[in-house]
């Protein structure tokens, strides 16, 4: 048997840039396999922790699913804004024990702009239940003071003292530009790989502010006021997107929630955002199924490649087969050295596949922030075991094709192969 | 009376049940030691015949013995276990393993059998000592087989069929690929040292022109004909 496995591994060397090829081919099947399962899991995870540490998402009534998306990814269309006095009585309830406060509406350059209060940046968490930290600079402080999450500043180029002017609406329209009223870049958030690295974060008052003298979205003619004079105004606001909610207690969040549902001075709904990402992700789920499936397929093109070099191969191979038949293999042996051959090139693929989707998890890590990805696990998770293993017996079951194959050519063939 | 290398009776062979028959050989004996020109036109089943002798074929009836065992008597693995053992083997052309060294080609039975390694003694040397006796240089042990030309390739075939001292020798068509005068020289280097090893030797070929080198000749005749 020893005899055979040198032999194997002779021939194999000599066949090695066709086996490599294949290998090759094998190795990024099982990497696209392995990789598409570890950024779908860091991207479920990822998502479901956009807001870690918030109970309740109060907003307009609507669907659930519908607030969340707007007020926490600032994706579709706001669904009505609520008053600021509901939000003040709401926030005052004993079982809350904190509420940020969140306006949406503007943007800047395509990045959303996020009204809200300093309370923010102590309360927002996501991944792991981590706070907000920043990469430069502090929280606003001053009217016309802004702070930018990190792909903001990353893509735009924006350093802490740059000064920026944002746009009415989604910036569609030319002529609804804030640029009278220009703001100070004071602090640059690090990366967290949700959306807050996309959003341009002003206080409340600073919307107020730069909508002074416009009446229906659009600012009055002759009504420019400069920003030195936005202090003699009443900045105090009157309308807000939503706002978020944590509880002293998180058993009450029921209750709370019920409380707000029945909220008579304007229709509001609570939503605990854990659900309606799950609902959302529910959504999304389609086209990660559609990812899976897309490279279950190219693992398949690359173990149909491993049977087809193999099968090619074969031709070429028959007279080696046959002489070592003359000196005594039988045809046992020459569907082992087959098979083993396929078995040990997928062994190989996926074996290696799981080392390079390490290694990308590894030093690709940052650049994938950049694609809304919390840093991938370094280490396998149970879902990719199964994989390798269902890329194992597929490669074995593949491998069993060609080695078929030469049996029957073997036995066929004799010791004298009639070609 | 000694055991017979070769003993076949009656034998009869076809590929398909019901299809035509391919071999058909009344009776043939070797004696051990002994050597066998087997000729015949193309199509008379030499090679089938061959294939018959290794074990890798069964006949449809009659019998093939070597060295007394009934070839029939063994299992599959056991003829294959049985021709590792006891029979070399030289072909037409192609007979090297190209990627292996010319020594690692020759040593392959002892790989494959412990019984030709142990009748070697010490199979370097063995080797070693049969390359020299067909004429070729001790440098070219270490060559991968696929740098020799035809000529040293079918030498180098010989060494390998005769290590360890097979009893029976089987040459089919060995001398096609070459030229007239190394023709004789491959047959009579062949002869040598089967004779120096014991074996037996069966040498096919249809050019009866070298059937005065070998002690008995027998003609297969095609067998739609015989039958």
């Amino acid at each position: 048997m020893s005899a055979l496995l040198r032999l194997a591994l002779a021939s194999a060397w000599n066949r090695r840039l066709s086996l490599g090829l294949t290998l090759a081919a094998v190795l990024l099947a099982s990497t696209l396999l392995l990789s598409v399962e570890r950024v779908r899991q860091a991207a479920r995870d990822g998502f479901a922790q956009s807001v870690a540490g918030t109970d309740l998402v109060v907003g307009a009534r609507s669907s659930p699913v519908q607030l969340v998306l707007y007020a926490i990814f600032h994706l579709g269309e706001a669904s009505g804004g609520i008053d600021w006095a509901s939000y003040r009585r709401v926030a005052a309830d004993p079982a809350v024990a904190w509420s940020v406060p969140l306006a949406l509406g503007d943007s800047h350059r395509g990045y959303a702009v996020l009204g809200t209060t300093a309370d923010y940046f102590a309360h927002y968490r996501h991944a792991d239940r981590r706070l907000l930290r920043f990469a430069a600079g502090g929280a606003f402080a001053g009217i016309f003071e802004t702070v930018l999450g990190a792909e903001v500043a990353d893509r735009l180029g924006y350093r802490v003292g740059d000064q920026i002017a944002l746009s009415h609406g989604d910036a569609g329209l030319p002529g609804l530009a804030h640029d009278d009223k220009p703001f100070t870049v004071v602090g640059i958030l690090a990366p967290t790989g949700t959306p807050v690295d996309r959003t341009v974060h002003v206080g409340l008052a600073a919307l107020e502010a730069i909508h002074l003298g416009w009446v229906g979205g659009a600012p009055l003619p002759g009504l420019a006021i400069a920003p030195e004079l936005v202090g003699k105004f009443d900045l105090a606001p009157k309308r807000i997107t939503a706002f978020l909610l944590g509880l002293h207690q998180r058993a009450e969040v029921f209750r709370v929630q019920r409380r707000i549902n029945e909220f008579r001075d304007e229709p509001l709904q609570a939503v605990l955002p854990g659900v309606a990402l799950d609902q959302l992700w529910q959504s999304v789920g389609l086209a990660e199924r559609a990812l899976q499936a897309v490279s279950w397929l190219v693992l398949a093109v690359g173990l149909a490649g491993l049977a087809a070099a193999m099968l090619a191969g074969l031709n070429e191979r028959r007279r080696e087969l046959a002489i070592l038949r003359s000196v005594g293999a039988g045809p046992r042996h020459i569907l082992f050295l087959l098979a083993l051959e396929s078995f040990v090139v997928s062994f190989a693929g996926a074996l290696a596949g799981l080392g390079l989707v390490s290694l990308l998890a590894a030093t690709a890590g940052d650049r994938l922030a950049a694609f809304g990805l919390a840093a991938l696990p370094l280490a396998p998770r149970a879902g990719e075991w199964q994989l390798l293993a269902a890329v194992l017996v597929c490669g074995l079951l593949v491998s069993l094709l060609p080695a078929w194959r030469a049996y029957r050519l073997s036995l066929a063939d004799g010791l004298i192969p009639r070609l | 009376m000694a055991v017979a290398a070769i003993r076949i009776d009656d034998l009869a062979f076809r590929w398909r049940r019901g299809g035509p028959l391919c071999v058909r050989l009344a009776q043939l004996t070797l004696a051990a030691g002994r050597s066998l020109f087997l000729h015949g036109p193309s199509g008379a089943g030499k090679t089938t015949l061959l294939n018959l002798i290794g074990g890798v074929l069964l006949p449809e009836r009659g019998s093939v013995e070597l060295l007394g065992q009934p070839l029939a008597g063994l299992s599959a693995a056991g003829r294959d276990a049985f021709r590792a053992d006891h029979l070399g083997f030289v072909f037409q052309q192609f007979n090297l393993i190209p990627y292996l060294s010319v020594r690692d080609n020759v040593l392959l039975p002892c790989r494959f059998s412990r019984r030709r390694a142990e009748r070697a003694g010490d199979p370097a040397a063995a080797a070693a000592r049969l390359l020299a006796a067909l004429d070729l240089e001790p440098a070219l042990a270490a060559v991968p087989a696929a740098e020799l030309s035809v000529g040293q390739q079918q030498r180098v075939a010989a060494a390998r069929a005769l290590i360890g001292r097979p009893e029976i020798l089987i040459a089919d068509e060995p001398t096609s690929a070459l030229d007239a005068n190394r023709q004789a020289a491959f047959i009579d280097l062949l002869l040598d040292e089967a004779r120096a090893a014991g074996s037996a030797l069966v040498f096919v070929s249809h050019d009866q022109r070298l059937a005065g080198h070998f002690d008995a000749t027998l003609e297969l005749v095609a067998a739609g004909a015989a039958a």
